[in-house]
Order: C-alpha cells, then sequence, then structure tokens
C-alpha cells in the first residue's frame, strides 16, 4: 500500500477511534449482560409455557421459538433482531460520518484539495470502516464465547460463529449502501434516512411477512431473509448466504466509490 | 505572450447550481510569477471559480485548469502542483496541528520539518495544541502554514488574512512575496480590497458571476472617482463646467467649483488653463470607491 493511500486509511481510522471503541463497548455490554441471564432461563419450564400461550405468529415474529433452549435463547434475545440491528446502523452511522457527514461539514475538501484521487478517498474510508467493523464484531464475539463458558451457555461455536459473521455481513450490506448513497448524493440525511430505513424494513420484512400467506414468499427479497434464513444458530449455514451478502456489497461500495468521482463537492 | 507563461487559464467557464448561475463565462489567464487578485463581493462567483479549478465542481459550461492540465480531467496532477488555502476553513477538532501537518504532508509526499517548524515560528503558531482548542486566527495560521509548506508552483488562496492579526497579516505579504521570487504564482481571492492591494499587481472584479473589470491596479485605480475643488479668481465659468465628460453632481457656487470626476482629469486641466484657478484640490483616487462603482448594486 503507497504512503498516500494508508493515510486514507489510517487517518479515518483514527478519527473512528472513540465511535468504534464506544459501539463496541455497548453491543459488548447487550451480548454479554444478555446472556448472564441464561442460568434464569435455562429448563425454566414457565418461560417455555408462557410462551407457547402466544399466538404462532407472535412468537415467529419475535423469534421466541425454543425460547428454553440456548440457541433459541439467543435468537430471541440477540441475533434475530438486537444485533444485527444495532450492527447495521453502527455501519451506516460510521459510513455517513466518514464521507457525507464529513463532505457536509467542509473537512473533507482539506484532503479533496491534495494530489490525491477522490475515489480513493472515499475507498480509504470505505476500508477504514470495515477494520472498525471487524474491531467491533471481534470484540462481540469474544464477549460471547467468554460469557458463554461462564454461564454454561451450551451451544456449537461454530454455528455462533457463522451467526456473527452472518450479522457483520449484513452491516457490512448496509454499510455499503449507505456509502453508495453517499458517493451520488453526498447529503448526510440521505444517507442516515434511507440506510437505516432499510436496515429497519428489512428486519420487519422478515418478521412480520411470513404471518400473512400472501406475502409470505417475499421476505425472500429481505437482506435479513439470506443472512438468517437458514437458522445459522441451530443448522450449517450454506456458502451462497455469505455470498449473496457479500457479492451486492461489493457491488454497492463499487458503485459509491465510483459515483464520488463524477459530482460536485459539497461546499461547507 | 507565450503559452508557457499562463499559469491558470479559465475559458467561459460556467457553473450552474440547479436554477443558480453562480458563474456566467468568465474567461482569464494568470500569468507565471504574478500575484493575480480575485476581487469581489460575497456571492459574485469567486470560491466557485476556485472550487471549480481545484475540481470539487464540475464546470457547467467552459474550461478552466492550470499549467495546460484541465482541473476535471487531469485534477491529480494538477492539485499536485499546487497549494490551497480554502475560504471557508474546516478542520479536523480533535487533531493537534502537527498532526494534521503530518496526514497532509503524507498525502504530499512529505513535507520539510525545518521548513515547518520556520514557518511555524514565523507565524507564532503552536501547532501541539488541538485545533479545537485554537481561535479562527491561529487555525488560519494553520492552513497558511499548510499551503505555503508545499512549496507549490501556484498558491490558490481565498480570503487568506480573515481573521489575522495585522502583524501576520504583514508576515503573510512577505510570505508571498518570497513564494513570487521563489518562482511561484499566487492566486489571492479576498473581497477585501486592501488585502489585493497590498500584494496582488493585477486584479479582475467579479460581479454576480461575470468579471466587469480586469488590469493592472493602477489602471483600476485610473477609473476611480476622484473628487475636485476648485477655487477661481473669477466666477467659475458653469456652463462650460456642466458639460466637461465625466462630471458628476457638479457644485458651482461663485468662485467655487466643487465636483466628483470619474475617468480622465485632462479635459478638466484644459479648461482651467484657460482661466485664473487660485487653488485646486484633488483627492487621491481610492481604489475602495472604484470598487464599489463595479460592483454597483451589488455592494
Amino acid at each position: 500500500m503507497t504512503a498516500p493511500l494508508r493515510e486514507l486509511v489510517v487517518g479515518p481510522l483514527r478519527a473512528m477511534r472513540r465511535a468504534t471503541f464506544w459501539w463496541s463497548v455497548g453491543l459488548a455490554s447487550l451480548v454479554g449482560i444478555t446472556v448472564a441471564f441464561w442460568p434464569a432461563f435455562e429448563g425454566s419450564s414457565g418461560i417455555s409455557a408462557a410462551i407457547t400461550q402466544l399466538p404462532a405468529g407472535v412468537v415467529q415474529a419475535f423469534g421466541l421459538e425454543n425460547f428454553g433452549t440456548p440457541a433459541g435463547f439467543l435468537r430471541g434475545n440477540l441475533y434475530d433482531f438486537f444485533v444485527p440491528l444495532l450492527l447495521a446502523a453502527a455501519a451506516v452511522v460510521l459510513v455517513n460520518g466518514q464521507t457525507a457527514g464529513e463532505e457536509a461539514s467542509g473537512r473533507l475538501e482539506l484532503y479533496l484539495a491534495q494530489p490525491v484521487d477522490r475515489r480513493m478517498v472515499f475507498l480509504g474510508r470505505a476500508i477504514a470502516t470495515l477494520v472498525a467493523l471487524a474491531v467491533i464484531t471481534a470484540v462481540i464475539t469474544a464477549v460471547q464465547l467468554g460469557v458463554d463458558a461462564a454461564v454454561g451457555l451450551q451451544i456449537e461455536s461454530s454455528y455462533l460463529l457463522s451467526t456473527i459473521a452472518l450479522c457483520a455481513l449484513l452491516a457490512v450490506f448496509h454499510g455499503s449502501l449507505a456509502l453508495a448513497i453517499a458517493g451520488l448524493r453526498g447529503r448526510p440525511s440521505l444517507v442516515m434516512g434511507i440506510g437505516l430505513a432499510v436496515a429497519l424494513a428489512g428486519c420487519l420484512v422478515v418478521a412480520l411477512f411470513p404471518l400473512s400467506t400472501v406475502l409470505a414468499s417475499w421476505q425472500h427479497l429481505s437482506p435479513w431473509d439470506w443472512a438468517f434464513g437458514g437458522g445459522p444458530l441451530e443448522h450449517t449455514t450454506e456458502a451462497w448466504r455469505y455470498l449473496a451478502l457479500a457479492i451486492p456489497s461489493v457491488a454497492l461500495a463499487g458503485i459509491g466509490v465510483m459515483a464520488v468521482a463524477r459530482r460536485d463537492v459539497a461546499a461547507a | 505572450m507565450s503559452t508557457a507563461d499562463v499559469v491558470v487559464r479559465i475559458d467561459g467557464l460556467v457553473k450552474h447550481y440547479g436554477k443558480v448561475e453562480a458563474v456566467r463565462g468568465i474567461d482569464l489567464e494568470v500569468r507565471r510569477g504574478e500575484v493575480y487578485g480575485f476581487l469581489g463581493p460575497n456571492g459574485a462567483g469567486k470560491s466557485t471559480t476556485i472550487r471549480c479549478l481545484l475540481g470539487l465542481l464540475r464546470p457547467t459550461a467552459g474550461r478552466i485548469g492550470a499549467f495546460g492540465l484541465d482541473s476535471t480531467r487531469d485534477g491529480v496532477a494538477l492539485r499536485r502542483r499546487l497549494a490551497y488555502l480554502p475560504g471557508e476553513l474546516r478542520l479536523p477538532e480533535r487533531r493537534s496541528g502537527m498532526d494534521l501537518v503530518a496526514s497532509i504532508g503524507r498525502l504530499r509526499g512529505g513535507f520539510d520539518a525545518a521548513r515547518r517548524d520556520g514557518l511555524a515560528e514565523r507565524l507564532r503558531l503552536d501547532l501541539h495544541r488541538p485545533l479545537r482548542d485554537l481561535s479562527s486566527g491561529n487555525r488560519r495560521k494553520v492552513a497558511l502554514l499548510l499551503a505555503f509548506l508545499a512549496d507549490a508552483e501556484l498558491l490558490v488562496l481565498d480570503e487568506p488574512t480573515s481573521g489575522l492579526d495585522p502583524l501576520i497579516q504583514h508576515e503573510f505579504l512577505v510570505l508571498v512575496r518570497e513564494a513570487c521570487a521563489a518562482g511561484a504564482t499566487v492566486f489571492l481571492s479576498s473581497h477585501v480590497l486592501s488585502e489585493v492591494q497590498r500584494a496582488a499587481a493585477r486584479v479582475a472584479v467579479l460581479r454576480a458571476g461575470k468579471v466587469v473589470a480586469e488590469g493592472t491596479v493602477a489602471e483600476l485605480r485610473g477609473r476611480a472617482r476622484q473628487r475636485i475643488e476648485v477655487w477661481f479668481e473669477d466666477q467659475a465659468p458653469a456652463a462650460e463646467l456642466r458639460s466637461l465628460p465625466g462630471v458628476v453632481d457638479p457644485i458651482i457656487d461663485g468662485h467655487r467649483f466643487t465636483a466628483t470626476l470619474s475617468g480622465s482629469i485632462q479635459p478638466l486641466l484644459d479648461l482651467l488653463a484657460r482661466h485664473q484657478v487660485s487653488s485646486m484640490l484633488v483627492e487621491e483616487p481610492d481604489l475602495e470607491e472604484a470598487f464599489l462603482d463595479l460592483y454597483g448594486g451589488a455592494a
């Protein structure tokens, strides 16, 4: 990597240190505290009985099936909704902060006025955000495995790692979408609005569409279905699910990086 | 003038933001080694033109570039040879000045540490403080330091002395002269006339996206309105005085004649030569007035 390109990655990475730290702390705390409650749920026939009283659709929508098992507990409390949504939000917020946010504030101009290709500036920021997401994901994984061992939550580690990897890939997909919008338009409100709306909509589609016989088949349009449709905490994940998230992510990031060179840079 | 002598060339530059016509057809050339003043009120199109030159904006029509390079097509190569001081200065808050200088240096292939420290000393700037703790004047000093540290062939300075104290403004002028002596060309944009008047040899005045005047500072001063007052030995020749070309708002009161004169003073001198004049006062033409005349309603 050349010195300018290294600077275009390392500079934004340093600027994201605090955000990366606090997203890591927040998500790791959510995972750690939630898993710490596992002994209270383990083998609790009362909670399982209460869940069976709920309508089947509600149980399915909120991922409460098998709530008394380790996989069901983790799905319902963490990996069906909270962790992937918060990780996707982190990706959108970080990408927005490094691209459209910097552009709207006028700080990007200082760098774009240097002898560097605008596409390289965006590519550097995309790589930096990817590294930040990798750090957050690594912290979540470490805390999950550590607390699992401490409280005796027994789950196949390969399933757990697949699930967390799919969460990270889903976040990368939304981060790439944010990068594409930032490259095309560069307006922070647009990047945040579309990025977060797509994440939330995708989540709601997989949660609610299966409840309707008319809409059920449309759930497969959601990236959330591509990621978690195979039940990664209970089954081996098919390779195509990783690719289904990775390929559009690369394409969207490519659109963002190329598009930014073909438009005006906003003034402060 | 040979092509090699022209550093910045702007041909029919037009830039629209939607329905807003920010620049409406600018043509100009900046020659090697000169300080070229780019004057105009806020919103005249100065910063838009500069942002087009840097490749940050894509012209709606026309061409803009430097060193024979096109700003849109050859942006990286062009920016390698120029340094830019933005008018609207936004710096990363959490970094120190030293950290920012090092970062920009890595993007430009490295800065000379001794020159960096020397410039910081001349500008009375502490580079070790976080940028968020610096006053607006000190932040501008950081940007000035970055611009002069780059050792570029072309310096593009947008409102460079805004917020600087008089001592540093003087140091800025010295730095500009040093850069020119070393062969650099300076494109100096400002809405503050005194700033350009002190530094630039040639100026272009912009109004509403068009160049309304271009020439040397002396030429511009020649177009300035001059206030004149003449005392005649006898009654002032009212009819002749009123018919003089360029006379504005004449007041004839017995022996005394006062007026504002635009353009050449020669017709007045010819008239006075035919009469007995006891005293005469011509005020130094103020470039500020010429500037305001050119601004017209926009000032």
